[in-house]
């Protein structure tokens, strides 16, 4: 019995397969095989294609620059620098300068401006005259070039004939006598920088809130007015738990746009070109750094290797604020 | 059978749209090859401010009728940097690059990248040219000239006529440079004028410094590209600070909105001059005119900027461009340049021609501009700008206009400045 069962009958030959009633279905049964196993993998390969080249590729290469001796001026150095680069990113004060910039304004600008989204959406979510009007009005400033705003800006806040030191001097701070020089010191300059990042995103944001406000049902609030809780209550017990998944995503694309801001610090100073964020660093960012090491410098690769330390410093910052507002909305994700 | 068409249909189309997108992303531009052919050619010349070559493209496109010139003007540093990222990609540089000379070493020391033009035969050149200039376009090894000059600085003082007269100061400009043999004197005439007229003196504290860093025999680096804080910065820093703390100066930052709008608005009375700011005076501020004159610098000659034209390799038509560039630098095109935006020439047989010698700006009341800047370009010695000049300069500036706005104490500027400065030559 065993030694039947151990010899398992035989498949039929293949050449059943080759035999002339099934070469007529050839051609279109290997369409029908390629159309369902491979189709799906050839449609989606533009993107992965794409990724690989635009995304994928300069991570990889600026990692393998980051190790390297990447001197513009100076083509004599030798091919490797090892860890050097990021060794050296460690004692450089002008980086730390300018982390410690970037998490200034960052904190000025992320935290009121999705503080204040979160009460433009609400105000937005009731009943309202003119209701599509107000919508499209606070996306205005995310419409307009951001090079053209922060321009605008950079007249707002200058010293001499400033409309922000005007209107401080109207309620009797400053003023033509004394007027604040925005660009002398760190704080005004980053109140400065982080003015123009709020105005641009805070109705952006908003709309994103409003979107996830519109699908709580209203029977919620319904229920907890019953119970006597006020619109503050509401807002902090209710919307913002509901619309929790929104909230982190906008904590984590603000965490990015900030550390990454470039363009406003860097029209804000008069010698722009000059990239050093005012005259003594004072609103330098990272990203504006890493421009000026690169470009101004030509240490190509000295400047890849504080992108990737800035890489690596957004990964960790966005999981802490992810942690962070998940905690805060409750959430259990 | 209906089937398995749409089935091939909708295989090829995935397929082909795949292969776009492939396509797309290695694909490299061929337009422009049709120009190497006999026929038409389009030359690209990149350069800032003015180099006083719109007139002169007509003309040559009239006697070139295959030539077609596209100028491109920018913004100073931008084109310069502009112009390595193009050098590291390999692609895009224009046919003609002028390269200032505060960049020049760091481009000289890439002059592989740049079309010999001793090969060409730009030699016999050299005896034409002043030595100090010539020189600077030269590869360390001397065998590789990467650029012919335009023009060079040389050193003088605008004031305006209009502002003296009303501070009580003489206008007449062989006065007005009696009044200020020395910097120390200099700044005296500016008290004396801030006292009387409330208003400011000059433009920057930058532009002291500058002028005066550049009449030093030594610069920030000595020819073993050493920093060399200690003497001429020290000077010009000196001067600047003291200058600053008079409250001489307007705080302005150059070549910006606000320094032109000072050009207009009288905010200050003088200005260090090299013969390319005349260009720049006349275009920002054309409605001044006739109020402006020219007085000599305090403290002898000194050299501030000058340009080059050079030949990047990439370009796709080297010859018509080197036909083009020596055109440019031909006697007959410099001093018509000369004449139009002030910018004086780099080689000094041209100075003793009567159309540059006799000649009188008009807009800075008939100054004998002809005798002024030649003078100074020839009595000059040379500086020499270390690979690391343009970042420590900026770093120099930087302490300066902090002091300016008050945020950093002038006695211990210095030493900041100093500290800034070894800095950036390590950066």
């Amino acid at each position: 019995m065993s030694s039947t069962r151990a010899a398992p009958p035989r498949r039929p030959p293949a050449p059943q397969r080759g035999s002339a009633g099934d070469r007529r279905m050839t051609w279109r049964d290997r369409l029908y095989r390629f159309d369902m196993r491979y189709m799906p993998y050839l449609m989606i390969a533009p993107f992965f294609l794409l990724f690989i080249v635009f995304g994928l590729f300069p991570l990889l290469f600026n990692a393998v620059v980051s190790l390297r001796n990447y001197r513009l001026d100076d083509p004599t150095l030798p091919y490797w620098a090892g860890m050097e680069n990021f060794s050296r990113l460690s004692a450089d004060e002008d980086f730390w300068n300018a982390l410690y910039n970037t998490f200034g304004i960052f904190l000025l600008s992320t935290v009121p401006q999705l503080l204040l989204a979160l009460l433009v959406a609400s105000l937005l979510n009731r009943k309202l005259r003119a209701q599509t009007w107000w919508r499209v009005g606070v996306l205005l400033p995310y419409v307009t070039p951001i090079v053209a705003s922060t321009m605008v800006f950079s007249v707002f806040f200058s010293r001499d004939f400033g409309m922000a030191n005007w209107a401080l001097g109207l309620l009797g701070i400053g003023g033509a006598d004394d007027p604040i020089d925005w660009r002398a010191g760190k704080l005004q300059a980053w109140i400065a920088i982080a003015t123009m990042v709020n105005w641009k995103w805070i109705g952006y944001n908003a709309l994103l809130y409003l979107a996830a406000m519109q699908s709580i049902p209203r029977d919620v609030y319904e229920a907890a007015a019953i119970d006597g809780a006020g619109p503050w209550k509401q807002l902090w017990r209710i919307t913002v738990p509901m619309i929790q998944p929104v909230v982190v995503f906008t904590v984590i694309l603000s965490t990015i746009g900030g550390l990454q801001l470039f363009t406003e610090p860097m029209l804000f100073d008069p010698n722009a070109q000059a990239a050093t964020g005012g005259p003594d660093g004072e609103w330098q960012t990272i990203a504006q750094l890493i421009y000026k090491v690169g470009w101004k410098d030509l240490n190509l690769g000295y400047a890849a290797a504080m992108s990737w330390a800035l890489f690596l410093i957004i990964l960790v910052v966005a999981g802490l604020n992810y942690l962070l507002t998940n905690r805060l909305s409750g959430g259990r994700r | 059978m209906r089937r398995s068409w749409t089935h091939l249909a909708r295989v090829t189309a995935a397929g082909a749209v795949a292969l776009v997108m492939v396509a797309a992303c290695s694909g490299r531009s061929t337009t422009g090859g049709s120009d190497a052919g006999g026929g038409q050619v389009t030359l690209k010349i990149n350069f800032w401010g003015d180099f006083g070559l719109q007139d002169l493209k007509a003309r040559y496109e009239a006697e070139h009728p295959n030539v077609k010139i596209q100028l491109n003007s920018g913004e100073y540093n931008a084109q310069h940097e502009d112009l390595q990222k193009k050098l590291v990609a390999g692609n895009g540089a224009p046919d003609i690059a002028a390269i200032d000379e505060g960049f020049m070493v760091q481009f000289r020391s890439q002059s592989d990248k740049f079309v010999n033009l001793l090969d060409k035969g730009a030699g016999s050149y050299e005896s034409k040219y002043l030595p100090w200039k010539w020189k600077q376009s030269l590869s360390a090894d001397g065998k590789t000239q990467i650029g012919l000059g335009t023009d060079v600085g040389g050193l003088a003082m605008c004031y305006r006529t209009d502002l003296f007269k009303a501070a009580g100061l003489p206008t007449e400009r062989d006065q007005v440079s009696a009044l200020w043999p020395t910097w120390d004197k200099f700044i005296e005439v500016g008290q004396q004028y801030t006292t009387t007229t409330k208003k400011k003196f000059i433009d920057a504290g930058t532009n002291l410094f500058n002028p005066i860093l550049g009449q030093q025999p030594v610069g920030f680096y000595d020819e073993q590209d050493q920093l060399r804080m200690e003497q001429g910065p020290k000077v010009a820093f000196d001067y600047t600070v003291k200058a600053v703390g008079a409250g001489l100066s307007a705080n302005l930052v150059s070549f910006q909105a606000d320094w032109d709008k000072g050009f207009t608005s009288g905010a200050f009375a003088v200005l260090a001059c090299p013969a390319w700011m005349l260009g720049h005076i006349k275009d920002t501020a054309p409605g001044t005119q006739g109020k402006w004159d020219i007085a000599a610098v305090p403290g002898g000659g000194g050299n501030w900027g000058g340009s080059f034209l050079t030949l990047p390799k990439q370009g796709k038509n080297v010859d018509e461009a080197y036909k083009l560039l020596t055109w440019l630098v031909a006697p007959e095109q410099q001093i018509e340049i000369f004449k139009k935006v002030g910018n004086l020439p780099s080689q000094p047989a041209l100075y003793a021609d009567p159309a540059i010698a006799d000649f009188k700006n008009p807009f800075f009341n008939d100054a004998p501009v002809g005798q002024i800047f030649p003078k100074m370009a020839q009595g000059l010695t040379p500086q020499y700008l270390g690979r690391k000049n343009g970042p420590t300069r900026v770093a120099v500036e930087n302490v300066i206009r902090r002091v300016e706005n008050k945020s950093l104490k002038s006695d211990a500027a210095w030493s900041e400045a100093v500290k800034e400065a070894e800095k950036a030559a390590k950066s």
